[in-house]
Formats: C-alpha cells, sequence, structure tokens
C-alpha cells in the first residue's frame, strides 16, 4: 500500500552569493494516515525547509512530495500550515481570520448559515468561542496561536503542518497548548507533521519522532516509534520508564550523536537560546 | 481595626481624589492655559511689531485691522449673493420677454458672471484640492501596490519616481498649461481649463510620495501574511482586496497626509503664479491692488489658508485612526 | 479718400450681408448669437467702460452674459484672445496692430471700438527726481513749470552713463502705447530710446540706447521702482498716483502733455470672432458705447460713481482716492501739487471711442521709427494695414441703431461720410505735426529715430 503522505528523497539546494547551499540532501519520509509526526533537530538542520517544501512553499530542487497519490507543487489549502508567529491578519478579528479560510475552502460547497456554524465550532474547539469577535492585539499570544490552530483545522486539511507552534509561549500557557491539541487530535486524528524543539513536546505529542542530522546536507537520522498509551496524561508519563527511555534517547541523539560543535564565542551568545530548546 | 481600614481608605480615596483633581487641572492647564498664553502672547508681538512696520501701504496689518477684514470680507459675500440672486431674477425675467416675442427660442439659465467672493475662492481652492488629491490617490494606490507586488515593475518604475518626485509641482505648471489648452478643446467645457490646470498640478505633486510610500508599504508585507494567502490559494485580486491592502494602509495614509500637505501649499503657490481662481489668486490679486486694506485681507487669507491647512491634515488624521488596525502608525 | 473705397465698399456689403448695414435694418438687429463672454483687462482705469458696461447692466441689457477678468500681464491676455480662452480684452492700441502684423504672436485682431484718450504718464522714482529739479524753470510760486520735457532728465542719463551705470526705465510691452509715449517724450529731449532689430532677432529695443527700456507689468511697477530696479517708467492709472501716494516717486508729465488728447486703448477682439457673431459683436460695442458716453456724461458727474466701482478689488481695486485723484479730472505730480487735468482720461467726447485709421498709424509710424517694423513700407502699406484692424464700419452700424434706438443722439458720433482720419494733429511736445494720410513724411521729421530707407 502507498503511503498517504511521502516525502521521497528530497534535496534541497538554494543559490546564495558564494555558491549553491545544499541544505537538505536525501530526505526520505513515508506518513501514514492519521499519524502525528514531530521533526526535531538542533537550529539550523532544516527541519522548517523539510515543512516548507510539504506545503509547498518551497520547491525540492531533486526530489519531490506525494499527498494522497497527487503530487504537491504548490500550497494549498489541504495542506495547512500552523504558523509559529500564528500570522494572524492584524486588521481582523478572531472569527473573520477563519472566516477568511472557511469562505476559501468552502465558499460554494457550505451555506452561509452552515459556514458560520463551521467557524463558530472550530473556534470552539480550540476555546476561543469566548474572544472571537477580538481582534489580534486584544488577546494573548496563546489564544492568538489557538485562533491560529483553528484557521488551519476549520480548512479541514488532509495534513497539518506545524512550524514550531508554541516555540513563543511561555511554559504553563504551552503546556496548556499541548494538552489542547491533544484533545483535538484525539477528536479529530488528523494527519499532523510538527516541527518542534522541545524533546518533552515531541515524545508527549507523537506517534514517531523523526530526528534529523546538523546541516549542511541534513537528512533523516534516526526515526524513534512512541508507543505510549493514549490518552497521554503528563503526570503520569513522568513516572514512566518507557517515557524516560524514549526521553532520554532523543536527548542522547541531540547531544552525543548530533552534537553541535560551536565556536566558543558563539556558545556564548547561543547560550539561553540553546537552554530554551532543550527544555 | 475597622475604623483603621476605612480611616485607610479614606486617606487613599482622599489621595485618589486630589491625584484626579491634579490631573484635570494639569491637563487643563497643558492643553488650555498654555496654548492659550502662546497664542495671546503672539497677538502681542504682531501687533507690536505691526505697529514699527512702515511699509508703502501704510502699517502692517495688526490683529483688530485683519479680524476687521473677516467682517469686510464677510459683508461683501453677501452683498454678493444679494447680486447674484438680483441677476438671475433679471435673467429670468428677460427671457420670459423673449420667449414672449420668439417663442422658438429655449430659455438658458446662464451662471452669475459677478465675482467671486473670499468665501468662493476658499470653496474653489479647497475643491481643487480635494479633486487632485483623489486622483493622485486613484492613480498613486493602484500604481504603488503593482510597484510594490512586482519587483520587475519597481526597477522599471523606481528611476522615473525618483527623478520626477524633488521636482517643484510649480514647474510643472506651465507644461501642465499648455497641454491642457492644446488638449482639452471643447466648445462647451465641462470645467474651466485653470480648474483643470490647478489640479493637475496638485495631482502630480501627490502623486510621488504616494506611490513611494504605498509601494514600501506593499512590499513590506510581513512575508507570513503572504504565506497565510498562498497557503489559502486566495485569488490574486482577493490578496490585494484582503491582504495587501489592508497591510498596507498604515504606509499609504502616511504617504496621503504627507502629499496633502505639500499639495494645499502647492495649491495656492500655483493659483498665484499661474491667475487660477481660488485663495492663491485672491492674495495676488490684492496684492496687485495695492489698496490700503490689502495687506490686512491678505494676513486674512494667510490665516484662513494655515487654518485650513490645519484642519486637512487633522481630518486625514481622523479618518487614517478610522479606516487603520494599526492604531499606533496615526501617531507617527 | 479714393483708395479706401473699395475695401469700404467690402465691408458695408458683409455688414449689409449680416442685416446691419442700413437704417432700415437697424430695428432687426437680431439677438446675440453667442450670449456668455469673457472679457481680459488689465488693473487700470482705462478698463472704465467695460467695469461701467457690466455694473451699469448695458451687457445685459443687450443680452450679454459677460464675465470680467484681470490679466496677469498684456502678453497673457493677448494670448488668451488668440486662443479663445478670452472672447475680447481692454488692449494696448499697438496689440491689435502687431498681432495682425506678425509682429510677435501672428494672428488677425480687429477693434471695433477705442476705449479713451490719454490716461498716462511718466513717474520717475524720488532721487532722479531731485537730480532733475534744478534743470526745470519755476512758476512764481516756486512751483515748476509744466509740461516738463525730457531735456531736463538728460544731463542726469549722461551722468548715469559716464558713471557706467545703465539707466533703466519700465514700460509694459514693447508695442504699448506707454513705449512709444515714453520713447517720444525722450527723444524729444535728446535721449536715445534704443532700437529695435526683429530681423536680427534682436527684441530687446536696446540697440544705440541711452535709456534701457524694460518690460514690468503695470501693477507692478511701483513695486519695481521702490525696489530700485527701474529708475522711472510710464504707466496709466493709478499706478503714478499710487507713486505719490506711497511716497515713492514723481509723476513728470502725462501723455496729455506729450500728444494732446492721444489715442490710448483699445477693444480687441479676433476677426474670426466678429464674422462668426456678427450680431454680438455689435451689441458689446453697443453696450461699449454707451458706457464711455455715461462716463463723460454732463461734464464727468458719473466719474466719482466710476471711481466707486473700479476701486472694487475684482476691478482695479486701488483705494477709492488713489483712483479719484486723476479720474475726476485731476492730476497730482509732486506731493500736493494737484494740477487740473480735466481731459486726463477722456472716454467720449472728441470722438474718443471712434477707431480712427489715422490712429491706428500713427503707432505704426513709432513701429517704423524704433526698427519694430525693419524696412520701408509705402504709405498704402500703412493704410492697408489700419483698415484691417480698424473698423468704423462695425463701429457705426452700432452707433446707428444706438441712435435708432434713441439710446444716444447722432451728433454724438462723427459724420457717417467720415473717412477715417483726423485732421492733421499738433499739440505734440515736440511741436512736430502729424498728418496719418502721409506716414512717411511724418517719420522722416524726427531727428532720432529710423528714417526712409534707413535699415539697421
Amino acid at each position: 500500500m502507498n503511503p498517504f503522505l511521502d516525502i521521497s528523497h528530497i534535496d534541497m539546494v538554494f543559490p546564495t552569493p558564494k555558491g549553491e547551499f545544499t541544505a537538505l540532501k536525501d530526505v526520505d519520509l513515508k506518513i501514514q494516515k492519521g499519524e502525528f509526526v514531530s521533526l526535531i533537530g538542533h537550529s539550523g538542520c532544516g527541519k522548517s525547509t523539510v515543512l516548507n517544501v510539504v506545503a509547498g512553499l518551497y520547491q525540492a530542487s531533486t526530489g519531490g512530495v506525494v499527498l494522497n497519490g497527487k503530487e504537491v507543487n504548490e500550497p494549498g489549502p489541504e495542506r495547512a500550515v500552523v504558523f509559529q508567529n500564528h500570522s494572524l491578519l492584524p486588521w481582523l478579528t478572531a472569527y473573520e481570520n477563519v472566516e477568511l479560510a472557511v469562505n476559501q475552502v468552502f465558499g460554494k460547497s457550505k451555506s452561509k448559515a452552515e459556514k458560520k456554524a463551521w467557524i463558530e465550532h472550530n473556534l470552539e474547539l480550540v476555546h476561543m468561542d469566548h474572544a472571537m469577535h477580538k481582534r489580534p492585539d486584544e488577546i494573548s499570544g496563546g489564544m492568538k496561536q489557538r485562533v491560529g490552530i483553528a484557521r488551519a483545522l476549520a480548512m479541514q486539511p488532509e495534513v497539518l503542518l506545524m512550524d514550531e507552534p508554541f516555540g513563543a509561549l511561555d511554559a504553563l500557557t504551552r503546556a496548556h497548548m499541548q494538552d489542547s491539541l491533544m484533545e483535538i487530535q484525539a477528536e479529530l486524528n488528523n494527519t499532523v507533521i510538527m516541527i518542534t524543539h522541545d524533546v518533552d513536546e515531541a515524545v508527549l505529542l507523537s506517534d514517531r519522532i523523526v530526528m534529523m542530522t546538523n546541516g549542511p546536507a541534513a537528512t533523516v537520522g534516526e526515526i524513534l516509534e512512541v508507543n505510549l498509551e493514549r490518552p497521554r496524561d503528563r503526570l503520569t508519563l513522568a513516572e514512566d520508564p518507557e517515557y524516560t527511555h524514549l526521553r532520554s534517547e532523543v536527548l542522547k541523539f541531540l547531544y552525543e550523536k548530533q552534537r553541535k560543535v560551536e565556536p566558543i564565542s558563539r556558545k556564548a551568545k547561543n547560550k539561553d537560546k540553546k537552554n530554551t530548546e532543550a527544555a | 481595626m475597622t475604623t483603621t481600614t476605612s480611616f485607610i481608605g479614606k486617606i487613599s480615596d482622599t489621595g485618589m481624589l486630589s491625584a484626579n483633581v491634579k490631573k484635570i487641572i494639569s491637563d487643563f492647564t497643558r492643553w488650555v492655559v498654555v496654548p492659550a498664553i502662546g497664542v495671546l502672547v503672539f497677538m502681542l508681538l504682531w501687533s507690536a511689531a505691526a505697529q514699527n512696520i512702515d511699509t508703502s501701504l501704510g502699517k502692517f496689518p495688526g490683529p483688530a485691522a485683519v479680524w476687521e477684514q473677516f467682517g469686510t470680507l464677510y459683508d461683501e459675500h453677501v452683498t454678493e449673493r444679494q447680486k447674484a440672486a438680483d441677476f438671475y431674477e433679471r435673467q429670468e425675467q428677460r427671457n420670459a420677454e423673449r420667449v414672449a416675442k420668439d417663442p422658438g427660442y429655449e430659455p438658458k439659465i446662464r451662471a452669475y458672471t459677478g465675482k467671486e467672493t473670499f468665501l468662493d475662492q476658499i470653496v474653489t481652492s479647497l475643491i481643487t484640492v480635494m479633486s487632485g488629491f483623489l486622483l493622485a490617490v486613484a492613480i498613486a494606490v493602484p500604481l504603488g501596490i503593482a510597484v510594490g507586488l512586482s519587483k520587475t515593475l519597481n526597477a522599471a518604475v523606481n528611476p522615473i519616481v525618483q527623478i520626477f518626485k524633488p521636482v517643484s509641482p510649480l514647474a510643472w505648471l506651465p507644461l501642465v498649461t499648455m497641454v491642457v489648452s492644446a488638449l482639452y478643446v471643447s466648445p462647451d467645457p465641462m470645467v474651466a481649463k485653470s480648474f483643470l490646470n490647478s489640479m493637475i498640478t496638485v495631482t502630480l505633486c501627490c502623486l510621488w510620495p504616494m506611490v513611494i510610500n504605498t509601494s514600501v508599504g506593499v512590499a513590506s508585507i510581513d512575508s507570513d501574511l503572504v504565506n497565510v494567502s498562498k497557503v489559502l490559494r486566495l485569488p490574486a485580486l482577493t490578496h490585494v482586496r484582503k491582504i495587501v491592502l489592508p497591510a498596507s494602509i498604515p504606509m499609504i495614509f502616511t504617504g496621503m497626509r504627507l502629499s496633502l500637505g505639500v499639495a494645499w501649499m502647492v495649491l495656492i503657490a500655483a493659483e498665484m503664479l499661474a491667475q487660477n481662481p481660488g485663495l492663491g489668486k485672491f492674495v495676488w490679486d490684492e496684492f496687485q491692488n495695492g489698496s490700503s486694506d490689502s495687506l490686512a485681507r491678505i494676513m486674512a487669507a494667510v490665516l484662513v489658508i494655515g487654518f485650513i491647512g490645519f484642519l486637512l491634515d487633522r481630518g486625514m488624521l481622523q479618518i487614517q485612526r478610522f479606516v487603520s488596525w494599526d492604531k499606533s502608525s496615526a501617531d507617527r | 479718400m479714393k483708395w479706401l473705397r473699395p475695401f469700404k465698399h467690402a465691408l458695408m456689403a458683409t455688414v449689409v450681408g449680416a442685416g446691419l448695414g442700413t437704417a432700415a435694418a437697424h430695428a432687426e438687429l437680431g439677438y446675440p448669437e453667442k450670449e456668455e463672454l469673457k472679457f481680459g483687462f488689465i488693473k487700470l482705469t482705462d478698463m472704465a467702460p467695460i467695469a461701467v458696461a457690466y455694473e451699469q447692466g448695458y451687457f445685459e441689457d443687450e443680452g450679454l452674459y459677460v464675465t470680467i477678468e484681470a490679466q496677469a500681464n498684456w502678453k497673457v491676455l493677448l494670448d488668451g484672445v488668440i486662443d479663445g480662452r478670452l472672447d475680447g480684452a481692454h488692449m494696448l492700441a499697438g496689440q491689435p496692430i502687431a498681432a495682425t502684423m506678425g509682429f510677435g504672436t501672428k494672428a488677425h485682431i480687429i477693434t471695433p471700438f477705442s476705449m479713451d484718450l490719454n490716461g498716462n504718464g511718466i513717474t520717475v522714482s524720488n532721487e532722479i527726481w531731485d537730480q532733475m529739479k534744478p534743470n526745470i524753470p519755476k512758476m512764481d510760486d516756486g512751483r515748476p513749470v509744466h509740461p516738463i520735457k525730457a531735456d531736463a532728465l538728460k544731463p542726469v542719463v549722461e551722468k548715469y552713463k559716464a558713471e557706467g551705470k545703465p539707466f533703466n526705465m519700465g514700460m509694459v510691452f514693447p508695442v504699448s502705447t506707454h513705449n512709444y509715449e515714453l520713447r517720444y517724450w525722450l527723444a524729444a529731449g535728446g535721449i536715445h530710446p534704443g532700437y529695435y532689430a526683429p530681423h536680427k532677432g534682436d527684441t530687446s529695443g536696446q540697440i544705440d540706447a541711452d535709456a534701457l527700456l524694460s518690460v514690468t507689468p503695470p501693477p507692478q511697477m511701483p513695486a519695481t521702482l521702490e525696489a530700485g530696479t527701474i529708475y522711472g517708467y510710464c504707466v496709466g492709472e493709478p499706478w503714478n498716483q499710487q507713486a505719490v501716494f506711497k511716497g515713492i516717486g514723481v509723476p513728470v508729465v502725462t501723455d496729455y502733455e506729450i500728444w494732446k488728447n492721444n489715442p490710448e486703448k483699445v477693444f480687441g477682439i479676433t476677426a474670426e470672432f466678429a464674422e462668426k457673431y456678427p450680431n454680438t459683436t455689435i451689441r458689446l460695442t453697443r453696450a461699449l458705447i454707451r458706457a464711455a458716453k455715461w462716463l463723460d456724461e454732463n461734464n464727468n458727474a458719473n466719474r466719482p460713481a466710476a471711481v466707486k466701482i473700479l476701486s472694487q478689488p475684482n476691478y482695479v481695486g486701488a483705494d477709492y482716492d488713489v483712483i479719484a485723484n486723476s479720474m475726476t479730472g485731476t492730476f497730482e505730480y509732486e506731493k500736493g501739487d494737484k494740477r487740473a487735468v480735466p481731459d486726463f482720461n477722456v472716454f467720449f467726447r472728441y470722438f474718443a471711442t471712434y477707431p480712427y485709421y489715422s490712429d491706428a498709424i500713427w503707432y505704426l509710424t513709432q513701429m517704423r521709427r524704433w526698427g519694430q517694423i525693419p524696412e520701408d513700407k509705402s504709405d498704402q502699406w500703412y493704410k492697408d494695414l489700419a483698415a484691417q484692424v480698424y473698423r468704423p464700419d462695425l463701429y457705426m452700424a452700432a452707433a446707428q441703431s444706438l441712435v435708432a434706438d434713441g439710446l444716444a443722439k447722432a451728433s454724438d458720433f462723427p459724420a457717417a461720410d467720415e473717412d477715417g482720419f483726423r485732421e492733421p494733429q499738433t499739440h505734440f511736445i515736440d511741436d512736430i505735426v502729424y498728418d496719418g494720410t502721409k506716414p512717411n513724411d511724418y517719420i522722416n521729421k524726427f531727428s532720432i529715430g529710423l528714417k526712409a530707407g534707413d535699415k539697421l
């Protein structure tokens, strides 16, 4: 059986003033329907590039992506993206932001009332129904991200692409969001690719964790199956030996096998950033 | 215990109260008293200076003389309106007489042929500046969006805009005049040539800052928003309407406000230079008349020009606040 | 005048064709073909007939709805008439002649109505006046004897010339009355005002000049004098009296003293306009004749009312007192030296509004004298050109219809068999006699200026 989403032998080469730069080399990944896959790796390893290729925002230099039997060569709502910086249109309310997507995707197939119900349903799903007529600058960062997710979900995508969706949030809010996402996933069983820096997040949410080697010419290093029971609970899991094992596997990959060697001076500068990544 | 709390409560209450009163007083001082003192000092300096400047047309007008002219100008306006009413009455009577003698004649009411009053000139200038400005908006915003969206178009248009931007629109005036005379030939023109000349000069003056600001606004849209549009596969027109236009509204308005301010100044100068109807012509005519009231009348016009310029800017600011999502951009 | 006959006949034929020539046709004077008109003027008191025709309702009586618009300068005004922005305008007498001849912009402009006699003056700055004064004979009361001749100015000009300073003076337009009057006055006093040489591309008019003449629009004369750019100027009213009021200069001579009852402004329209709108042309001429008549009626009784109209900002706009100074029969030279000049502005008497061919020819002789016409022309040429521009036939049609309507008396106008030439005129400041029928003879009488056969 063909995989639902086939990322097939992708190379990504960018022209730069100093010559060509090979960002990705032979990235190959097959994802089944309903699977939740995390991409983890050090910054600059090309995780986002992979996501952008799947989204159709970038064109692979060689290789390609096939979704549900169709080749991907441009962006489209069947591959909805949740951006790191929420990317809500600041002049529209939460409702209107979702509405823009719904009108575009279901412009003809749903009636006005159906569309309204669908928009509200998706905002309810992310617990934003109480503030759906507020503009982005009137709500918190976490709430904005929820609206971003609602917008993506409202497109009823075949695959949901999330680019470090909770990276910019504080630890508490992030935990909330992760729980929400698990709830939604339990209900909808979407196919998801999520980029993350956060080892706990990866283990908590994923069915598989794809660990990427450092660039240039980054590629898939190892793939870790996460066979933890769902629904998962972060408190219970904290005691679970399987969870601890998986967590340490990822850490080992990142800090032993793919340790990033950087000059001392730069290291000091990036220290804070590293800390958050490790957290 | 209770007494202490309520006592403390009282203290904090009165504290709050006095803080409020203080704020009101300081606001009042800041927004009313200080500006009033500023205006008063200016008036005093003005009348003192006016006393000491002797021109060949008599003393430089002080505030009192100018105030008096405002009254005179208004009276002249009223008189002229009365004359206009009489004019129409006579005309109708004449038309009726002619129809009686010459039944084939189709009576026609011709516009009043008398002079334009100060108030008429204000209205003319306002209409001219707004028409020129709106024409510029109609050209510059679409052009700016196109230039902002397409790097190729930007490369093609940019040098032209950069060269024309620093040119005083007054330098265009003679060319505009000649071109309008050559191209706008109609036996029964809808609008006067002089109006077109002034209007096109205003348009030329507004065009460049608006094109530049719009294109910069469009080009600097957050790439994430552009990606959102791509993922949604918005058609080009919807993309412009839903994403590009709203995103660049703050920059577009910054350009508009800038242009309108300059346009108002340029229009007055153009009217003076080309003798086109409007406040500029009023000023020039008064200067040419050289009557003993001329300077006071010019000064009255100067004050009106300044006040209208101020109102235009405030008006644009209000519109910008109203339509723009980025409330802070209006304060820049 | 034998030579005129064919021309006059042709004209009469046209007029009769339009149904206007004969007494019987007067009653049939048709409605105007064009009713909405725009007339241009320069802010000078001699635009009065236009303002009066408007304010007294004479235009409306003819069914004409006229807008009157001040123009920035004489060139803008002439261009306005040529390109049709203006239907007609208050013009310098030389303008229609020069335009028809092709000196400057070429266009066939005609004049059915002469606007006034006299009305100009020559003013010098205080500085120049102080230097001139010792050279002027005094009356018993200590005031200078008028008319003052340019002889008094000559030593001053020579002094400036010796010091290497250009002696600059202002006039309003190269073909303006003022240019020729200033030149006439200067040359009569032995000061050379300079030649034009258009065939060599020199239109500055400063060849061989002792005094350098340049163009300044009338309303800007006082300001230019005050700024020291020019030492004197020749201009119409109120800009000489304005200099007295402002205390920046002294009028030394009026054009009445240079040439008694000289023709001044004319009303100009294009030949095409007159052809296309014959009724409108006659009707506007009627309104202007009535206005001129009103201005001179009952021994200038209406002049104060006229001054009031002119002092409105949309007409001349200067103070009432300034305009009244010259318009009501007086003229103030030095401050306080106000003398009676009852004919300073003549709008109607002495047939002031009749477009005499001889008036046109005088301008042509001056154009030839100063080189604007670079080569010799026959007497016949002068007469033909005058007849192309000056249209007494149109004037007479209007005048006769006014007489028929009882709005004027036949005696107000020259006799119907008028040949278009005034009797030989005397009363020039240099006592040279002008006979319009012999232009070449006249040119040869001047000591300064080009004569028959001269070419630069």
